[in-house]
C-alpha cells in the first residue's frame, strides 16, 4: 500500500516534470528562431498559425512522419542507440532539480516532497555523471553513421565535451565548499534570505561570480551551442554528428540538445542564483504562497538563462578548434582551479 | 597588454558590446522581411519580366516576322518562322514564333531590336513550373501574355501617321490622304 502510493506519486511527479520539460523544449524551438530572427531584423517563422506560434507542432508532425533512414554501412545497433543515449541523460537530470520550496507533505503515511522528484545527497555529482554519459550518445552517433562528417563531428565533440566537462566540475567546487553539501535542495536552502546570499554574490564569503562565468561558458560548450557548436558546425561539417540522422532519431538529438540547455540553466539557477528564492524576502510572499512564487521565480531565472543562450548565439561567431581547446585548458581551467583555492582559503579564514 | 586592455578582457567588454548591439536590434524591432506570397513588392515601371507579343487595337499582330529579335538575342531564346500574310503579298508576319524561356536572361535586347514594337516586357515574374517544357512558349501563349498585361493597345501603324500609309501598299482599306 505504502509502496503503491509512493510509486504513484513519484510517477505522477515524473510525468508532470517530463511534460513541463518537453513543452518547454517545444516552446524553445520556436522562441529560439523568433528571438534570433528579431535580433537579426527578421521575423522568424510566420506561416504556421498566427505569427507562427504553431511551428513546433508542424515541426513535430513532420519529424514524426519522416522516413527513418539508416545509411548503408552504418552500425545499426549503435546508430539506433545513440539518440536514446543522448536524450535519456538530458531528461534524467531533472530528477534532482528542486524547482520549489523544500516542503514535505504527508500523503497517506508517505513523506512526499512536491517540488523535487528525489532529493539524493549527491545531486550535483549525479547531474555531472549523466551529462558525461550524454557525450557517449554524440560520439557513438558520429562514429556509427559511417560518414566522414559525422565522424569528424563526433571526434570534435569527444574532445570538447571532455575538456569542458572538467571546467564545469571544477567551477562548481567553489559552491560545494560554501554549502558543504552535494544535495541541490540543501544548496538552495543555504541561499535563502535575499539576493546577497546567492552564491553568485555570497555576502560574507568569496563571491562565486568568477566560478559562474566559467560555469556558464563551459556549459555553453557542453551543450554544443554557438559559439562552441563545433561538433555540428553547419558551415564545415553539414550537421556534424547528426548529419545522417532523420525523422524521430534526429528529433531525439534535437530534444537532447534543448533538454540539456534547460538542465544547464536549471543547474546554474540552483547553484548560483538561489533556485526558487526571490531576490528579496518581500517578493516571495507569505509562507503558504512559496509554492507558487517559488516556481515563478525559478522559471523566471531559468528563462533568463535560456534567453542568454539565444542572445549569445545571435551575437558571437563560432570559435576555431584550436582556440576552443586553448581557451578551455589554458584559460578556464586555471581560473576554475584558482577559484577553488581562493574560496577554500577565504572559507577557512572566515567560516560562515 | 596594458592595464586598460586587461580590464576590458576581464569584464568581457567586447562581448558585452556585441550583445548590446544585438539587444538594441531586438528592442527596436524593425523587420525588413517582405512576407512574399502574402505581400508583394511594388515593381519599378521599367521592370524586365516575362516577354510578350503585342497586338494593335484592332487585334492584328504587330509582329512582321523580320527575325531581328532572333538575331539580337544573345541566348538564342527566340525562333521565328516568317511568312507572307495570306491575301496581302506585300506584308509579312510570323507564322510561328517560339520562345524557350528556360534560357532567357531578360536582357531586353529583343525588345530594343524590334522595329515595330511587337515585343514587350511585362511585370510577370511568377513563372515557376513543375515541368521545364511548360516554359517553351509558342505564339498563342506569348500573345495571351501580351493581351493580359497590355490592355491599352496602339493604333495600327498606318493610322498613327498618314504618311506611313503610303508604304503599306498591299494593305486593304488604306486611309486616304486628304486630297489637296
Amino acid at each position: 500500500m505504502e509502496t503503491g502510493i509512493r510509486l504513484g506519486l513519484t510517477l505522477a511527479q515524473i510525468g508532470a516534470v517530463m511534460v513541463a520539460v518537453l513543452l518547454t523544449v517545444a516552446l524553445l524551438t520556436l522562441l529560439e528562431r523568433k528571438v534570433l530572427g528579431w535580433m537579426q531584423d527578421r521575423m522568424g517563422p510566420m506561416e504556421v498559425g498566427p505569427y507562427g506560434i504553431l511551428q513546433p507542432v508542424a515541426d513535430g508532425l513532420k519529424l514524426f512522419f519522416k522516413e527513418d533512414i539508416i545509411p548503408a554501412g552504418a552500425n545499426k545497433f549503435m546508430f539506433s542507440m545513440a539518440p536514446i543515449l543522448s536524450l535519456v541523460p538530458a531528461l534524467i537530470g531533472f530528477a534532482v532539480i528542486p524547482f520549489g520550496p523544500d516542503w514535505t507533505i504527508d500523503v497517506g503515511g508517505v513523506d512526499f516532497k512536491p517540488f523535487v522528484i528525489t532529493d539524493i545527497n549527491i545531486g550535483v555529482l549525479y547531474i555531472l555523471a549523466f551529462a558525461s554519459i550524454g557525450a557517449y550518445g554524440i560520439i557513438l552517433g558520429g562514429w556509427s553513421s559511417n560518414s566522414k562528417y559525422s565522424l569528424l563531428g563526433g571526434l570534435r565533440s569527444a574532445a570538447q565535451l571532455i575538456s569542458y566537462e572538467l571546467n564545469v566540475g571544477l567551477s562548481i567546487v567553489g559552491v560545494l565548499l560554501l554549502s558543504s553539501s552535494l544535495s541541490l535542495v540543501t544548496i538552495t536552502n543555504a541561499q535563502a534570505g535575499g539576493f546577497w546570499n546567492w552564491y553568485f554574490f555570497a555576502w560574507g564569503s568569496f563571491p562565486q561570480a568568477i566560478a559562474f562565468m566559467v560555469f556558464m561558458i563551459s556549459s555553453i560548450a557542453e551543450t554544443n551551442r554557438t559559439p562552441f557548436d563545433l561538433p555540428e558546425a553547419e558551415s564545415e561539417l553539414v550537421a556534424g554528428f547528426f548529419t545522417e540522422y532523420s525523422g524521430m532519431r534526429f528529433a531525439f538529438f534535437f530534444l537532447a540538445e534543448y533538454g540539456n540547455m534547460i538542465l544547464v540553466s536549471c543547474v546554474a539557477t540552483v547553484l548560483f542564483f538561489g533556485g526558487w528564492h526571490a531576490p528579496l524576502e518581500i517578493l516571495q510572499g507569505p509562507e503558504w504562497m512559496h509554492g507558487i512564487t517559488g516556481i515563478i521565480w525559478f522559471a523566471g531565472k531559468v528563462a533568463f538563462f535560456l534567453f542568454l543562450f539565444f542572445w549569445i548565439r545571435a551575437t558571437l561567431p563560432r570559435l576555431r578548434y584550436d582556440q576552443l581547446m586553448r581557451f578551455g585548458w589554458k584559460v578556464l581551467l586555471p581560473i576554475a582551479l584558482g577559484n577553488i583555492v581562493v574560496t577554500a582559503i577565504v572559507e577557512y579564514m572566515f567560516p560562515t | 597588454m596594458n592595464l586598460k586592455e586587461w580590464i576590458k578582457t576581464l569584464t568581457f567588454y567586447e562581448l558585452l558590446l556585441g550583445m548590446k548591439a544585438t539587444m538594441s536590434h531586438l528592442l527596436n524591432y524593425k523587420p525588413i522581411t517582405l512576407q512574399y506570397p502574402h505581400e508583394k513588392k511594388q515593381l519599378p515601371s521599367n521592370y524586365r519580366g516575362m516577354l510578350a507579343l503585342l497586338r494593335y487595337d484592332d487585334g492584328t499582330e504587330k509582329c512582321v516576322g523580320c527575325d531581328l529579335c532572333e538575331a539580337a538575342c544573345p541566348s538564342r531564346v527566340i525562333r521565328v518562322i516568317s511568312a507572307e500574310v495570306p491575301e496581302e503579298p506585300a506584308k509579312r508576319y510570323s507564322k510561328e514564333y517560339y520562345m524557350d524561356m528556360t534560357r532567357c536572361l531578360f536582357c531586353g535586347l529583343c525588345v530594343d531590336a524590334c522595329p515595330v514594337d511587337a515585343l514587350g516586357m511585362t511585370q510577370e515574374y511568377e513563372w515557376a513550373v513543375y515541368d521545364k517544357r511548360q516554359l517553351q512558349l509558342n505564339k498563342q501563349q506569348l500573345l495571351a501574355i501580351g493581351d493580359r498585361n497590355f490592355p491599352v493597345r496602339e493604333k495600327r501603324l498606318e493610322y498613327q501617321h498618314p504618311n506611313v500609309a503610303y508604304f503599306n501598299v498591299g494593305f486593304k482599306g488604306i486611309p486616304q490622304k486628304d486630297a489637296e
